[in-house]
């Protein structure tokens, strides 16, 4: 929210510095975001009268205006489709920062600088009222009345020279959402008196009694409606220092009746609305809720189907405004409006937040009565904005008010104990001390106890305006806030508690550890992509409502597609030669009567991503380039299973190809499959526009976990000295190596505890269909030192059995 | 003698040059620098030059002899370096076998390093689900339904009670709901939010929860536990501020600055001129959120805190798009 500093000076003395304000109100908890002095905000804007328009010479929907600005005629490009000869304008000179950027979707601001648009130099720039953020036109240019003198700054011509914090409101204090609002927090501050502002005015002898009357049908969501009439007033644009009030805050200036309501809304916080009098059927108003698809054009022009249960503001025939969110255009106050009815009620909060969901519509009004206004100053507010338009716009005051508040809301009574105070927030305040601080934003005692045990209770009585303050430990938050959480002593705990940190984190910082001294990169990749490509595995994919665009609509069931983004991303940056893994989630929908999961329906695994592509090793002058293959991404995955999980793992060919694999292995431990890897499906890569082979592997980890040794036990090393002996074999391609290390062991009775490949051979130096495989083996007795014939009898055993078994021959 | 000693000084400085071992460089010394070497002798001639000669030559015999000397010490400085092996020069500028170098993602990195403070400080570390339930993730965080407060946070709906949680929050109910007090964890985890991606904010990124119940835990120990971890991250000459704020499961609820460490507080760009950064919100549990998962209110009382890893992540590597931490070029991974 925009709070003018002039503004609030009415009703606050402030002896401080701009920059002293917005710490202390920081410091309460009304973030100054931002402070802006207006009349630099317009350095380098001037007013300007248009000369000429003619065509652009290459831009059809572009013009070349001349343009007065006093000092010397400026060439000015511009875009407006209202630009006109004799226009006053607001120029923006080279230099000037424009505050909104409307071709920005944020809205950045931009320093303007001498351009050619399409070839013709531009001098600087004519703006919109969007861009000059005084309103939200951004169709055209904005023009300016007679009185704007050519030449003159427009800081000047807005009389503007105020500063102005943008002051960030939490949901919770409606209450500061005004002038009055914030000027209470301030006076509370600074131990300054809040000085309201008085309201005066003539009441004329005609009865509104007798000239309107209101009937609430739904007193749930109107539990007060207060209304005056005026009438024979003259609608016009409001004077020079109310507009710019409104200006300086950013909104844009309409009628004189309208501008007083948003005035009054801005100072006392509460929405107000004026109906054209003379529009309302037999002068009544009735506030009903809709009932289901009935139809409304509200101000904007806009027509709205309503729901069932948005409250209605009506007249004896038809709606004429959406409660609390925006009036109707056929009840709008126009330039031949003579007499209107202004409304000041209080609606139920939820109703008028649903109204506003529902039809996308968000408003001062609405904003302020979802978050909850106050009903007691219905009254007020009325008064005021009657005083302020019988001032500006004349007209007649009909005697007395229509108020309806069948249950009145009264300040609720809240008790507390002063050792409650204490005990939550560390502090030792007495029992005066909170009373103090409390009774400065109006929070008054009604009743103090002392009990036997000298402990204080507190009642307090909360005024209507601080719909936030329910309970005990609302009252606590006031205390702490205002006692200033900086002066509660920074105390560390004497508690101390041992952790058990589950396995699951350490397993997967394990896994971390690995791959990066593996080489590997890690990427954190969005978990959200399109449903087509969720889709990919075959999985029930979890699809979003309300997605940001279709491209993000699903949520990722294989940790593949995202990768593969990053890997085309990468090669286009002439990086080919990756090894990344990510850790991360995959999501399905699951039959919940079937898997038990925290949010019924819904499964969510943890994965593990490898994926290779590129050279397989790093570039190395004495070693011939290869390129990745599987057995590179095959032995990452058996270096991790090694080192967390010995060696119960299997490799099993898949039969069935997965969908975005070929060549699939499956990684089985204990026969659970805990993933798989392999090669990216070259239909798949053609999809990512990928040119290069990409290897992956994907492990489920939620499933590795299962077979995580919390505690590994320690096995003795061995007594007796290994002997090392290589052999060579030459069998069929169909043998394949997994057998012959099974058997080979088996063959030595055990004695062979490992045998490792050092060398493999197909090609012409061996016969067609044949392998050569060369191993080292590891033998190794517990009970004894092996002598070479006691070796040399296994490896015959060996030899002989491999060449019976599979035809092995041993190769010299 | 003068055009002898002339001669000799440039044959010692092509044999130099073709010194390509420290043994061909000892035979150099032995010829040239050592008692019997071919300088040495020239000096026993200078007996047999006449007195006038003397001076003259035996400045230009010290010359040659510093000369030599030089030219041997810097040679044998140089082949050292190259250490031989088996007679075999190597130039050792040529670069060393290396591997391809892994990274840990920022993210990673800087959430690491958060948990191994909250580590120290005696909170275990739990996670939850991310698609969540509306129950978690609003309503026992008492965040109304039809409550604005529920506009604070844009949600991804999967279907009207299902969403992707919008913060790490919903695991706070769910630790309690398991658990007896007291609990004292932290949560870290990804979180969504329906907001348009730019250079501040994408449509997801990653928090770290906090939340320590027991008996008589009070506001004051929260700022202790806070300023703790601050100075530990930050490093202990950071000031520091908190100032009330507002979020629905916290009563009451702060937002905790520092002073910004690129301009120290003067005010720059990035803490938008005020000197201060924030860094987490945190407050008292707020007692409706006992009600949901059967605590005792009146028995007691704890805190909550909660903070965003990319935020941290960004200020502490000076990054200023947030996009860059999911583009995942490997050029950016490759530097940390």
């Amino acid at each position: 929210m925009k709070i003018s500093l002039k503004w609030l000076s009415q009703y606050v003395q402030i002896n401080l510095l701009p920059s002293e304000l917005a710490e202390k109100l920081t410091n309460v908890g009304l973030e100054v975001e931002n402070i802006e002095y207006l009349s630099e905000k317009y350095n380098n804007f001037v007013i300007g009268r248009v000369l000429s328009v003619n065509k652009h010479p290459n831009a059809d929907k572009l013009t070349v205006c001349e343009v007065d600005i006093s000092s010397q005629t400026l060439n000015i490009v511009c875009g407006a489709p209202n630009v006109a000869k004799g226009q006053r304008v607001v120029v923006g000179l080279n230099g000037a920062t424009i505050p909104k950027n409307q071709h920005d979707p944020e809205a950045k601001p931009f320093i303007l600088t001498k351009v050619k648009i399409r070839g013709v130099e531009s001098d600087g720039m004519i703006c919109s009222e969007y861009e000059l953020d005084i309103g939200e036109n951004r169709d055209g240019i904005h023009i300016l009345g007679n009185d704007a003198q050519i030449g003159q700054p427009f800081a000047e011509y807005l009389g503007l020279n105020d500063i102005i914090f943008e002051v960030g409101i939490t949901p919770n204090r409606p209450d500061c959402l005004s002038h009055i609002g914030i000027a209470r927090e301030v006076a509370a501050l600074l131990k300054k008196r809040l000085m309201l502002p008085s309201i005066k005015f003539k009441e004329d002898k005609a009865l509104v009694s007798k000239n309107a009357k209101v009937i609430i049908k739904d007193t749930i969501n109107c539990p007060r409606y207060s209304a005056r009439v005026i009438k024979d007033l003259k609608i016009a644009t409001s004077p020079k220092w109310l507009q710019n009030r409104l200006l300086s805050i950013g909104i844009r200036p309409i009628n004189n009746v309208v501008d007083v309501t948003n005035y009054v809304l801005m100072e006392t916080g509460h929405p107000l609305h004026a109906f054209d009098y003379d529009k309302l059927s037999h002068r009544t108003i009735i506030v009903r809720t809709a009932s289901d698809a009935e139809y409304f054009t509200t101000l904007d022009g806009k027509g709205r189907e309503l729901k069932e249960n948005s409250l209605l503001i009506c007249d004896a025939e038809k709606p004429i405004a959406i409660a609390g969110v925006m009036g109707g255009l056929n009840s709008e106050i126009t330039e031949s409006t003579q007499n209107i009815l202004i409304e000041s009620a209080y609606f139920n909060p939820s109703n008028i937040r649903r109204s506003s969901k529902y039809l996308g519509i968000s408003t001062y009004a609405s904003q302020r009565f979802e978050r909850g206004a106050d009903p007691n100053i219905t009254i007020y507010a009325l008064n005021r904005c009657t005083q302020m338009i019988s001032e500006i716009a004349g007209g007649k005051i009909l005697k007395g008010v229509i108020d309806i508040y069948p249950k009145k809301n009264r300040p609720s009574k809240i008790e507390i104990k002063l050792s409650q105070v204490n005990s939550i927030l560390g502090t030792n305040l007495s029992s005066k001390d909170v009373i103090n601080l409390l009774d400065r934003i109006g929070i008054r005692l009604k009743k103090i106890l002392k009990k036997k045990d000298k402990k204080y209770t507190l009642t307090f009585e909360v005024p209507t305006f601080r719909p936030d303050i329910e309970r005990e430990v609302d009252i606590i938050e006031e205390v702490a806030r205002l006692y200033g959480y900086d002066r509660i002593v920074t105390k560390t705990s004497s508690h101390i508690q041992l952790t058990s940190r589950p396995p699951k984190i350490e397993f997967n910082d394990e896994l971390r550890q690995l791959l990066v001294g593996r080489g590997f990169n890690e990427v954190i990749t969005n978990s959200l992509q399109s449903q087509e490509v969720a889709s990919f595995t075959g999985e029930n994919v979890v699809i979003l409502k309300n997605p940001l665009s279709r491209e993000m609509s699903a949520m990722r069931t294989s940790l593949i597609p995202s990768m593969l983004e990053i890997v085309r991303n990468n090669i286009n940056y002439q990086e080919k030669n990756l090894n990344l893994f990510e850790i991360g989630k995959v999501y399905s929908l699951v039959d919940d009567s079937k898997i038990s999961t925290l949010v019924a329906g819904y499964l969510e695994e943890e994965r593990l991503i490898l994926i290779k592509c590129g050279k397989a090793d790093f570039p190395n002058w004495s070693v011939t380039e290869r390129k990745t293959d599987i057995f590179d991404i095959k032995g990452v995955i058996e270096d991790i299973l090694l080192k967390i999980l010995l060696d119960k793992y299997k490799f099993i060919p898949y039969h069935a190809t997965k969908a975005l694999v070929d060549s699939a292995i499956s990684i089985e431990i204990k026969s659970i499959e805990v993933g798989y890897l392999g090669k990216i499906n070259n239909k798949i890569l053609k999809k990512y526009n990928i040119e290069q082979d990409v290897f992956v592997a994907e492990l489920s980890i939620d499933r590795l976990k299962q077979f995580i040794q919390p505690v590994k036990k320690f096995k003795p090393l061995p007594t007796y000295p290994s002997v090392i002996r290589d052999l060579a074999f030459v069998v069929d391609v169909s043998v394949t190596i997994a057998e012959l290390q099974e058997t080979i062991k088996l063959l030595s009775g055990h004695l062979v505890k490992s045998v490792e490949v050092f060398d493999f051979y197909t090609g012409n130096q061996i016969e067609k269909n044949k392998k050569s495989c060369a191993f080292t083996l590891q033998f190794l007795s517990e009970l004894k030192t092996l002598t070479d014939e006691e070796v040399e009898s296994v490896i015959s055993k060996i030899v002989n059995g491999l060449n019976i078994k599979y035809g092995a021959v041993i190769r010299k | 003698m003068k055009e002898k000693i002339e001669e000799l000084k440039r044959l010692a400085e092509v044999e130099i040059a073709d010194c390509k071992s420290l043994n061909d460089l000892e035979s150099f010394r032995i010829k040239y620098l050592a008692r019997k070497g071919s300088i040495a002798e020239y000096f026993d001639a200078l007996k047999n030059l006449s007195p006038e000669e003397r001076p003259t030559v035996g400045k230009l015999l010290n010359e040659l002899r510093s000369n030599t000397q030089r030219l041997f010490d810097e040679k044998k400085k140089l082949l050292e370096l190259s250490v031989s092996i088996e007679t075999e020069i190597i130039d050792i500028t040529l670069p060393g076998r290396r591997s391809w170098i892994g990274s840990l993602h920022p993210i990673t990195q800087t959430l690491n390093e958060i948990k191994n403070i909250f580590f120290r400080m005696g909170f275990d570390v739990i996670i939850g689900p991310e698609i969540e339930d509306e129950y978690h993730n609003f309503e026992a965080l008492n965040f109304p339904r039809d409550h604005p407060a529920r506009d604070m946070q844009d949600t991804f709906f999967i279907t009207d009670n299902v969403l992707l949680r919008t913060h790490t929050s919903p695991v706070q109910i769910r630790v309690m709901e398991n658990e007896k007090p007291p609990v004292r964890v932290i949560v870290p985890g990804r979180v969504y939010r329906n907001e348009a991606i730019s250079a501040r904010s994408y449509c997801l990124f990653h928090q770290v929860e906090g939340l320590y119940v027991d008996k008589g835990v009070t506001f004051s120990e929260l700022k202790g536990t806070l300023v703790a971890f601050a100075n530990q991250f930050y490093g202990s000459s950071i000031k520091f501020r908190f100032r009330p704020s507002y979020f629905p499961f916290t009563e009451p609820s702060a937002e905790m600055d520092i002073t910004c460490f690129l301009c120290n507080g003067k005010g720059c760009r990035v803490c938008k001129q005020t000197g201060w950064l924030e860094i987490l919100g945190c407050g008292m549990v707020d007692p409706n959120v006992y009600k949901f998962v059967g605590y005792s209110p009146e028995k007691l009382s704890g805190y909550a805190f909660g903070m965003g890893i990319e935020r941290i992540a960004m200020l502490r590597y000076g990054i200023d798009d947030i996009r860059i931490l999911f583009d995942n070029d490997v050029r950016f991974l490759k530097q940390f």
